[in-house]
């Protein structure tokens, strides 16, 4: 799969901080914070963030966007009849959209949020979320009668979990190196100091953040780690020092000169980021405790709050929740884990609008695949096509986008089973989002690579003021 | 040679008038002596970690009459047993992990059977379970058990480690097919196909057909899939009707969790199973099904290459050669007497390749970076360090921020705690086209949080394990000989001459007017060869 742009003669940030430093006297992390001051003072006005918010396992969009029309909850009721919400303990829940969700029937559809979603009832009742059905994994638009006669390319390596993760994050399967997020800020970022910050990763490596250039920096939950032995080793200052200098030394071997980048990295970026966020504004939005994703997202909000400090003009941050392969025990497990994206998700869309940056910062959600409308004994299998929400001052919410599908195990939408055949893809989520982020048309199609497959007309789904 | 050990030079010595010749002209390395660093590099890549009495062992005794040694010691107390005589299979545990993670460490840290450990240890990064995702209670028990599967099988046969897994209420439960039910035509329920999907892209044979080098088969250019989703669903009929085997007793002891699952034939899906080519015929009961099931899998043309280039990776190499894939695979196929799977011919097979023994012919990117946990437990072994209690209180080492960022048997999905294949984006590896599984763990976080942690444990300790620095410290007043003997051990001799000299020019610089002093010296040389890239990554 050639399709991604090679350029790999420009170099990372990390990289030429690594050669300067081989041959200074000065300890190697120190930056010049001078130029950091003037960029500051550049990007303080445009500042946009995108937040992934990755729900890893492949989750359950029946249960998550319940069908509430009377038809579909009728088939959907009889599809899962052990998972099944019941209608009645939707009605809370019931969405009500600025324009009505029409199928390829032209029938008008309905849905529910998943009673456990309530929190972010008011979000899309303001405009702030929207809601995309259907949408998944595609090189191009395919029909169900191409999929079962094998006559249209299709992602590799289907309803597997790493690979269609992979394929969501990159646009290829697992191997491949840059992912659609950090092709972009490839295209946006300027190769400064600064770009260290512009693909942060809250919950641990994820091909989404690397780009060519671009490189993902991965902080805790409570903030970068810094070295304890950073002044002294055992008494030392010369200990600390030499231990520093061979931590992030150049080999002639690739493992250690790419092991010693990522330490440069971390001590680069600790110095930066511990000062700058020292000086941060107090959030008092209230954060869910015991819940992953909400401190995931605490740290977000923290950082994107002295991205102007840093002279930071675009920022892409991934975190995420594991937990969703839930072929078992769907009915107890699926609401917590809901219950954790709804809370954290609400806290932190009144985190940004406290900061005065909700309409800087969009969320999104993703996963590696929706899953089946089909039960085993009490869980559900993988799948393909899913429902995501996006959420923040720049969406147009109240709305649904894309196409409603059929509910039905073998219908007209789904290749088995209620597993989606989808119809939108990722590209286009991801380029509706690209667009508002500030890529033209050209930077896109450069980016994701399976863009070109979809018509001008159809490439910005329109979720996105 | 040289060496500080006169123990070791003795035994070279010794092993000079005996020298036999191991290799076997297809690929394997015949010995010579075998200097220090050649024995430490070896047990870099056989054991947990190289210790001066090993590495005498391996002098004395040749690479290959070393693993026989090794394959014939007996097994020390089972992780079980541990947990049973510790009194954690009183009720009150019944709904906690308590004594899970010192059992487990216990066995790496200390456990004689370096070599078993090893290969336990690699085999539980394939044949994933996570504490984590276990369900029915007693899960230090439950996830102890499958660590003492795989412990025990370590040299036996992959047919029959695949069997024991299977029926393990672990597996059962992680890969959710315990309680799975057959099929019910009114409601239009069918059978969970979890484990059918991951018993074969992550057990067996994996998504694509394989030469038996391990490169995809291509059609036209095309790589061609293993199996199909009807392949999935066909082999999910086979894992229904399985549930724990409560046989004398019930939940209240966690004996049930030590017990191979039991068939319940209303609950098996009788009709015809048919995946891969296999079909199982209508009627065939559920064990004999599962049996078939097995047998048709682990007799795929895949499993060698498939499991033999993974278990290269955790030992020797990310990107072995095809050549030596091959070999290896070869060797999985059949071990020479005819039998496939035989596992203690495989890892003598990885172990005793050219590719693995030569020091240098290999590519300038050989080797593999030391995982997490196999550093922390280089130095306990290094350091013979010991748990003066027996508690070995180690605990979990998950958090990359502050420990180690890998845990044993505490992998958060069954795709282990990075992948096989995985390929570091926007590295110098990446650049290449190269894996680098253990890349997938290493970012900003972990790698300090490693360094802040073993300062903590090569000072303090961690619970009341500490290291032993009786041997470094007549060292200590001499620096580069002190940073020389770390650098053997721990290093196989690694470190470049520059940094050690640099390391050695900082620790002069420190006080040695008394012990503590001394003391000091010692583990500031000790993590500086820690925190070394030339340290962490194995070559």
């Amino acid at each position: 799969m050639n399709r991604i742009i090679d350029n790999r003669s420009r170099r990372k940030f990390i990289k030429n901080a690594l050669s300067v430093s081989a041959s200074s006297a000065v300890a190697p992390w120190v930056l010049n914070f001078a130029a950091l001051g003037e960029a500051a003072a550049a990007g303080a006005n445009d500042y946009k963030a995108l937040v992934c918010v990755f729900l890893y396992g492949g989750n359950d969009y029946a249960n998550t966007l319940v069908p509430y029309d009377a038809s579909s909850y009728a088939q959907y009721q009889a599809l899962r009849p052990n998972l099944a919400y019941a209608f009645p303990s939707l009605a809370g829940t019931a969405l009500n959209p600025t324009q009505a969700p029409v199928d390829k029937a032209g029938v008008v559809r309905q849905y529910a949020l998943a009673p456990e979603l309530a929190p972010l009832l008011p979000l899309f009742n303001d405009g702030k979320m929207g809601v995309l059905l259907n949408v998944g994994n595609l090189i191009q638009p395919v029909t169900k009668e191409q999929y079962l006669a094998n006559s249209a390319p299709l992602p590799a390596k289907l309803f597997s979990h790493n690979d269609q993760q992979s394929e969501w994050q990159s646009s290829g399967p697992e191997g491949t190196t840059t992912g659609w997020a950090g092709r972009m800020q490839d295209l946006l970022t300027s190769g400064s100091s600064k770009d260290i910050f512009s693909c942060v990763n809250v919950y641990g490596n994820a091909v989404f953040l690397s780009g060519l250039t671009s490189s993902q920096y991965q902080v805790t939950k409570n903030g970068p780690v810094a070295l304890n032995s950073a002044n002294s080793l055992f008494g030392s200052y010369a200990a600390a020092k030499v231990m520093q200098s061979v931590m992030t030394a150049a080999s002639r071997h690739p493992l250690e000169s790419d092991y010693a980048n990522v330490m440069m990295q971390a001590l680069t970026a600790n110095q930066m980021l511990t000062a700058a966020l020292n000086s941060a504004p107090a959030i008092g939005t209230p954060f869910p405790t015991g819940n992953s994703l909400a401190e995931q997202l605490k740290m977000v909000a923290r950082m994107a709050s002295v991205a102007p400090t840093l002279g930071i003009k675009r920022q892409v941050f991934f975190v995420a929740l594991n937990g969703f392969d839930n072929h078992d025990n769907l009915a107890t497990t699926h609401p917590q884990l809901l219950t954790s994206v709804a809370t954290a998700l609400s806290s932190f869309y009144n985190a940004t609008a406290e900061l005065g940056m909700a309409s800087a910062i969009t969320a999104f959600t993703a996963s590696d695949f929706g899953r089946t409308l089909t039960v085993n004994s009490d869980g559900s299998d993988h799948g393909w096509g899913s429902m995501h929400f996006m959420l923040g001052g720049a969406v147009k919410g109240r709305r649904f986008y894309g196409v409603p599908p059929i509910v039905a195990s073998n219908g007209p939408d789904d290749v088995g089973q209620g597993r989606l055949l989808p119809t939108t893809a990722v590209d286009q989520y991801a380029a509706t989002l690209g667009k508002w982020f500030g890529l033209t048309e050209t930077q896109l199609l450069g980016a994701l690579p399976n863009l070109s497959n979809y018509a001008q007309a159809t490439r910005d789904i329109g979720f996105m003021a | 040679m040289t060496t500080n050990n006169p123990l070791a030079q003795l035994l070279t010595s010794v092993k000079a008038k005996t020298l036999t010749l191991i290799g076997d002209g297809a690929g394997n390395s015949t010995t010579a002596n075998i200097s220090d660093a050649e024995a430490s590099r070896f047990l870099a890549q056989a054991s947990m970690g190289a210790t001066r009495a090993e590495m005498a062992r391996v002098q004395s005794l040749g690479y290959a009459g070393w693993m026989d040694a090794q394959f014939a010691l007996p097994q020390a107390q089972s992780r079980w047993d541990w947990l049973v005589v510790r009194g954690f299979s009183a009720t009150t545990h019944r709904h906690s992990e308590n004594g899970f993670d010192a059992a487990s460490w216990c066995k790496l840290l200390n456990a004689p059977d370096t070599l078993r450990q090893r290969i336990a240890l690699a085999l539980s990064e394939i044949l994933v379970v996570g504490i984590d995702g276990l369900s029915g209670g007693w899960r230090a028990f439950t996830a102890a058990h499958y660590q003492d599967i795989l412990e025990n099988n370590a040299f036996g046969n992959y047919r029959k480690l695949l069997e024991e897994v299977t029926l393990s209420p672990a597996m059962g439960e992680w890969l959710t097919y315990k309680g799975n039910l057959k099929a019910n035509p009114a409601s239009g329920a069918l059978p969970d196909e979890n484990y059918a999907r991951e018993i074969m892209q992550l057990f067996t044979i994996g998504l694509v057909q394989l030469n038996l080098d391990g490169t995809p088969k291509l059609v036209g250019g095309v790589q061609q899939y293993a199996y199909r989703q009807a392949d999935v669903m066909g082999l999910a009929r086979v894992w229904t009707g399985w549930d724990w085997d409560f046989t004398g007793g019930n939940s209240a002891t966690p004996d049930f969790q030590g017990r191979p699952m039991r068939q319940i034939p209303a609950r098996c899906e009788s009709g015809q199973k048919e995946f891969l080519g296999t079909a199982i015929p209508a009627g065939t009961d559920g064990r004999t099904s599962m049996k078939m099931a097995l047998d048709a899998l682990f007799n795929h043309p895949n499993v060698g290459p498939f499991i033999g280039k993974q278990l290269i990776q955790r030992l020797v190499t990310s990107n072995p050669s095809p050549a030596y894939v091959g070999r290896v695979a070869s060797i999985f196929n059949n071990d020479g007497n005819g039998v496939r799977g035989n596992l203690r011919a495989v890892v003598k097979a990885i172990l005793l390749d050219y590719e693995a023994r030569n020091t240098v012919n290999n590519t300038s990117s050989f080797g593999k970076l030391r995982e997490p946990m196999l550093r922390f437990a280089n130095w306990a072994r290094a350091c013979n360090a010991i748990s003066a209690s027996g508690n070995w209180a180690v605990g979990n080492t998950s958090d990359p921020g502050t420990r180690l960022g890998q845990s044993p048997l505490r992998s958060p999905t069954v795709f282990n705690f990075f992948r096989p294949g995985y390929v570091p984006p926007n590295t110098a590896m990446g650049n290449a086209g190269l894996m680098a599984p253990e890349f997938q763990i290493t970012n900003a976080s972990s790698v300090v949080g490693y360094v802040n942690f073993m300062q903590r444990v090569v000072s303090n300790g961690i619970g009341d394990v500490r290291g032993d620095y009786s041997t470094l410290l007549p060292l200590a007043k001499n620096a580069q000989t002190l940073l020389n003997e770390i650098n053997l051990v721990l290093a196989a001799g690694q470190v470049s001459t520059a940094n050690l000299a640099a390391m050695a020019g900082a620790v002069n610089g420190m006080p040695v007017n008394s012990d503590a002093a001394l003391n000091r010296r010692v583990q500031a040389a000790l993590l500086m060869v820690l925190a070394s890239p030339e340290y962490i990554v194995q070559k």
